[in-house]
This record gives structure tokens, C-alpha cells and sequence, in this order.
């Protein structure tokens, strides 16, 4: 059996682990909400300034599950942890930026056309965790429970111990982020099943 | 030389695209390629060659030079210095 054994939501005001809001933004601060998060994690990590805020959402969420739990990640080997994403807006906050950077300037601009792809994140989480294992990302029209449920089970059915999931929503200023690690036989969270999905994620009005 | 390379930082975070990172994040010998300096990589290298040409009006046309010249804020600072018409 499988269960939920940590989750972590930001929205454009907070930042909860497990439901215990952590973080709170601060409207004075000269830094952006996500950099506030950032410095609350005290990493030294300057690529994540370079990422995208699709890519930076799912960084962030990810360091809060690991900090509060360090052993969930390090107790796996790096293949055993999948990650499974997904959304309803793609890269549409960067693709925007794209297009204006070359009509505004002339030429498009290279750093931001690789992250004009909402898969890119994996590859940060991969990058930054060196996770070999296997990854999906997926756009939906809404918010799919179903989805999460149905991939992550073929993914510990087949090999995978874990599973690093999370629904990331990046569109002009909304932030909709809820990333959560689904384990094999770790009595100590929710179980693995579509109520518990919608919990996590906090979305139970688009489910 | 110091207006220099304080305009250089901003023009490096606003084509880089580095928003979240302010003038005074960047250390004037802060490395630009290392993960313990700045964090560019071979995409940003490029916009940096885009950059010297658009800007400082000097084409970066030898690879060699451009991986001396792009090591710092210092070292693009000397860079352009000795270069620009």
C-alpha cells in the first residue's frame, strides 16, 4: 500500500508543509515572494535565479518537503524516486515573457526560451537532486486527481519507490502549487487515494 | 571602471533575465560560470556574446577569449575596456 507522506503548498500569500503554514509574504520586503522563499531555505543554489518561476515553484516546494523531512529523499537510491507533474496553464507565464522579450527587444532571448516548456522543472529537480528515475508531465484542461492516483500507481507498480508529484500553476502573478511525495508502505501518512490527492493539492473546488 | 562594471550588472541580470537578483548580489570577482559563483551556463554565454556586441559594440568571435574575458564582472570590465572603439 501506498501512502502520502509529505506536501507542501504555496500560494501567492503562504507557504505550508503539511498544513502548517511555515512561511508568510511579506508585503514590505524588497524581494519577490518567491526569493523570500528562497532565502527562508538558506540554500546556496544561485542557478535558481536563472529558472523560470515554473521550474523555481517546483524547486522551492521540493526543498520544503526535503528540509522537513531530510530522510525521505536520501533513503532512496537515485532511481527509485519518480516525479509525476502536471498542470493546466503549461509554460504559458514564459511563453508570454518569450514573445514579448523579441518583440520589445529585437531578439529573442535564449534564457528564457528554454524554460518555454513546462517539463523543464523535472530537469531542475533532476539536476538539483540527481534523480535518475522515471518522470512525466502532463497539461490537463483542470485539475485530474485521477491522473496522479492512475500514473503514480503504474510507477510503483513498476519499479519506482517513491514518487515525487505536484500540481504547478504559474500564470501572470497566480501561484498554484502543491507538491507532495507518495511512499510504499510508510504507515505514518494519508493513504494514496483520490480524496487524499484533492486534500493535498487543495483544489477540491476544480476536482 | 567602477560605473563600468556596475552598468554591466544590470545589464547582466536584465538580459540574463535574473530579476530576482539585484546589483549588489554579484561580487565584482564572483566566478559567472561556477555553481559557488553567479551559476551561468552555456545558454547565458551566449546572451553574454549578444550582449558585448549590442551594448559595448565588440564581437567576441574568439572562443578562447570569450572563456578569459567572461571568468568575472572584473575580468568583462578589462575586457571591454581594452576593446571598445
Amino acid at each position: 500500500m501506498s501512502f502520502i507522506t509529505a506536501c507542501c503548498q504555496i500560494s501567492e500569500e503562504a507557504c505550508a508543509v503539511n498544513g502548517n503554514v511555515i512561511v508568510r509574504k511579506d508585503e514590505q520586503s524588497a524581494d519577490s515572494w518567491f526569493k523570500q522563499l528562497y532565502k527562508e531555505l538558506a540554500l546556496d543554489y544561485p542557478k535558481f535565479y536563472k529558472m523560470d518561476m515554473l521550474a523555481q515553484a517546483g524547486f522551492l516546494a521540493s526543498e520544503f518537503i526535503k528540509k522537513a523531512f531530510p530522510e525521505l529523499v536520501s533513503s532512496y537510491a537515485d532511481d527509485e524516486i519518480a516525479l509525476l507533474f502536471a498542470n493546466s496553464e503549461s509554460s504559458s507565464d514564459t511563453d508570454i515573457r518569450f514573445k514579448e522579450s523579441f518583440q520589445k527587444r529585437k531578439s529573442p532571448s535564449p534564457s528564457l526560451f528554454v524554460y518555454t516548456l513546462p517539463n523543464i522543472v523535472l530537469g531542475e529537480l533532476a539536476i538539483r537532486n540527481k534523480f535518475y528515475g522515471e518522470n512525466m508531465f502532463a497539461v490537463f484542461p483542470k485539475f485530474a486527481p485521477e491522473f496522479f492516483l492512475q500514473y503514480g500507481s503504474v510507477m510503483l507498480a513498476t519499479g519506482s519507490k517513491a514518487v515525487l508529484a505536484g500540481w504547478l500553476n504559474i500564470l501572470k502573478g497566480k501561484v498554484e502549487v502543491s507538491v507532495f511525495l507518495i511512499e510504499e508502505n510508510k504507515a505514518d501518512g494519508l493513504p494514496f487515494n483520490k480524496e487524499n490527492i484533492i486534500k493535498c493539492v487543495g483544489l477540491a473546488d476544480q476536482a | 571602471m567602477e560605473s563600468l562594471k556596475e552598468d554591466l550588472k544590470k545589464q547582466i541580470i536584465e538580459q540574463l533575465n535574473l530579476e530576482d537578483l539585484q546589483v549588489s548580489d554579484i561580487d565584482d570577482d564572483s566566478l559567472l560560470f561556477s555553481a559557488d559563483g553567479v551559476g551561468l551556463d552555456s545558454i547565458d554565454a551566449l546572451e553574454l556574446i549578444v550582449l558585448m556586441e549590442k551594448f559595448y559594440g565588440i564581437q567576441v568571435t574568439n572562443p578562447e577569449e570569450g572563456k578569459d574575458a567572461f571568468l568575472t564582472i572584473n575580468t568583462m570590465a578589462d575586457y571591454i575596456e581594452k576593446n571598445r572603439n
